[in-house]
């Protein structure tokens, strides 16, 4: 058992040393998600994450590149994204002007395979995250707003971590991608897709761990009024919003509050830039007919 | 890497098993990756095997919610039995290792006494228990059973919601199915004679839900209000009221995306929840306070109720023939419908029968799945 305890000393060493790692990048993680990661590292599979708008998602995939020293390759995903927008492209002028340099002193079959070579192929971010020299960090943000069809085209990447382009055949990884998928849940994605990745729901922070946050990333605030603002949020996502805020909402408030010198808040306050809260007509007529105090409740 | 004894990769595979019966969609490869991380030695601390199997076992947020209180159930004896086992263990050092003994971890534990093997696998359930839950009616499901048909209901519901969001469907017309048509061709040899087709589907339609919430309707008006949520993104519109002696407008509570905060806040909106019923008052005050913005020959109404009418029945014969005037298709769901020798006699629904294009039950799961062809093709 003496090797046991060894082992266990060493892996949650290795979480430890992870969560530490990602609150020097201002990133707070708790143990579940920290271990997600430890195993998206460990088990080079890809991680899907849910949650909210706004919970940090994405930025976890930022702060994943920059505790590894790695590049981030990003894509966005919205309706009608495509192989040519994801995957490859031919570089067709590239093709065409080799065509007209060679057109006279070549036969005409090694031309047609010099130019479906990987050299007229213009990678784009799938592609270049399997065929980077060293592991990058791949996100593939907000997946629920692509088509099902680009779901399809992910699954062979995500569980092979391999791409299949039909003149030049099956492109294996040099190196495998650590991938990232983030969702918000607009629509269900796929089983097929949700079976080849690890899963965490990124729920809202605790309000300690919030404070925490706001705390690190505006190290100048007065701990009173990074609670108030952290209560009156916390109290705002218990209400039914069109739009409930997310952490970014918190930091702007307290940036927004910070800037104008506010030591706490008041009801003027609340008028004058719950802008930076909500941003749905309906959700800032409803704070504006109550008081602040009711917001300021405390809660767990 | 460290040697995992045979029976926890037992365990491991007869908890993959357990939640392969609460829904979670497992395969050998999750099973594998489990193994991997126990052999990696992740076993050997209870927190980070608890989170480790989470990520891997969870695949939506449904999951991710009931899982610690699994593990915790289905762990929980292992780790009192570890314990219970290692106390033997001191007391028996210098004695010889017991027959039905068996090393786990480097700690000894008494094997499973046989007797309990046997409950346990009477417990374990199969697809005969599924398909007897399908077609349970919702008010004689027992409390043993209510568990499982909220799962069963989850994963049903979850599966029509991937059939709805399809965006061809079959048709004699339109462009060729390349996977039906290879499909055809099996049966001559590969020959592919018969061409399969698949076109768009109709537009979709403006849908408005009006369920009775009345106390004969309490025991299926949860199961409708959820099937009513699982539709809510899948039509043009969806208008959603619930009344029972007054109306409510209840589709503002269906923005937020959080199905157990919907059912919470519904819950709390709807105040004539479990009280008599007035269908006739109520169907003419949705008639006069919404007619005018959710009636048009692009919608489809939808009625849920037993149609067991304690009001005015002139008055809801009227309200049901303006409405069917004012509307393209109107259906009406009654869940009495289900039971044998059923007729529609009432005088309510005696009053209301000539007007309506389908008069289906909606008593149990089946029943509601059923109604995914009559809304899809409306």
């Amino acid at each position: 058992m003496a090797f046991s305890n060894t082992k266990i000393t060493l892996l949650n060493k290795e979480i430890k040393a992870l969560v530490s790692d990602f609150y020097e990048h201002d990133y707070i993680l708790n143990e579940a998600l920290a271990t997600s990661v430890f195993l998206l590292k460990n088990l080079e599979k890809p991680l899907l994450l849910e949650g909210d708008p706004g919970v940090g998602k994405t930025m976890l995939a930022s702060t994943l590149a920059a505790h590894l020293g790695t590049d981030l390759i990003r894509l966005q995903c919205y309706e009608g994204l495509d192989v040519g927008t994801t995957i490859y492209e031919w570089n067709y002028q590239k093709q065409l002007l080799h065509i007209k340099l060679f057109e006279q002193d070549r036969d005409k079959k090694a031309l047609g395979e010099e130019i479906f070579g990987m050299d007229y192929v213009l990678k784009r971010p799938l592609l270049r995250s399997i065929s980077a020299e060293k592991p990058v960090v791949l996100l593939i943000d907000e997946i629920d707003r692509a088509d099902e069809e680009f779901e399809a085209y992910l699954l062979e990447l995500l569980s092979d971590f391999q791409i299949s382009i039909p003149e030049l055949g099956t492109i294996r990884a040099t190196t495998k991608p650590l991938v990232i998928l983030t969702s918000n849940r607009t629509r269900e994605l796929s089983d097929a897709l949700r079976r080849r990745c690890l899963y965490h729901w990124v729920d809202f922070p605790t309000k300690a761990k919030e404070i925490d946050i706001i705390a690190r990333k505006l190290p100048h605030i007065d701990e009173q009024l990074a609670t108030q603002v952290v209560t009156f949020i916390h109290n705002l996502r218990k209400s039914s919003l069109h739009k409930p805020p997310g952490i970014a909402e918190s930091l702007d408030w307290a940036k927004t509050l910070l800037l104008m010198n506010e030591t706490h808040i008041t009801d003027e306050v609340v008028q004058n830039t719950i802008g930076c809260v909500l941003k749905h007509k309906d959700d800032i007529e409803f704070v504006r007919n109550k008081t602040v105090q009711e917001f300021l409740v405390s809660v767990n | 890497m460290v040697a995992v004894d045979k029976s926890f990769k037992e365990r491991l595979i007869d908890f993959t098993f357990y939640c392969r019966e609460r829904q979670f969609m497992l395969g050998p490869q999750d099973t594998r990756e489990a193994f991997e991380i126990a052999e990696r030695g992740y076993c050997l601390d209870r927190k980070l095997f608890h989170y480790s199997l989470k990520a891997i076992y969870c695949k939506r947020k449904e999951h991710f919610d009931r899982f610690d209180e699994m593990f915790d159930r289905f762990w929980s004896r292992f780790y009192e039995e570890k314990l219970e086992a290692r106390k033997k263990q001191i007391k028996q050092l210098k004695k010889e290792p017991e027959a039905d003994t068996i090393i786990f971890l480097g700690a000894k534990f008494n094997k499973p006494r046989k007797e309990q093997k046997e409950k346990e696998a009477k417990q374990t359930k199969g697809a005969n228990e599924l398909v007897r839950l399908r077609f349970t009616d919702f008010s004689k499901v027992n409390v043993a059973d209510k568990e499982r048909l909220e799962e069963l209901a989850e994963e049903l519901f979850h599966q029509m919601s991937m059939r709805f969001k399809r965006r061809l469907k079959s048709s004699n017309k339109g462009s060729i199915d390349i996977r039906r048509t290879i499909r055809h061709g099996v049966s001559k040899g590969g020959l592919m004679l018969d061409l399969a087709h698949k076109k768009k589907r109709k537009e979709k339609r403006k849908v408005v839900f009006i369920l009775d919430v009345s106390g004969s309707m309490d025991t299926y008006s949860y199961y409708l209000l959820r099937y009513v949520m699982v539709l809510r993104t899948y039509f043009k519109s969806l208008e959603f009221f619930t009344f029972s002696t007054e109306l409510t407008h209840v589709t503002p509570l269906l923005r937020a995306n959080n199905e157990e905060q919907i059912l919470k806040q519904v819950g709390r909106s709807v105040h004539s929840w479990s009280s008599g019923t007035k269908i006739g008052e109520s169907l003419t005050a949705f008639l006069d306070a919404y007619g005018s913005k959710f009636l048009s020959q692009k919608h489809v109404v939808v009625i849920l109720s037993d149609g067991l009418e304690t009001g005015n029945v002139t008055q809801l014969k009227e309200a049901v023939g303006t409405i069917r005037r004012k509307c393209k298709t109107l259906i009406w769901l009654n869940p009495l419908k289900g039971m044998k020798d059923y007729q529609p006699i009432q005088k309510g629904m005696v009053n209301v029968m000539p007007h309506l294009d389908a008069f289906e039950s909606a008593h149990n799961l089946d029943s509601l799945l059923k109604l995914e062809k009559l809304l899809m093709d409306v």
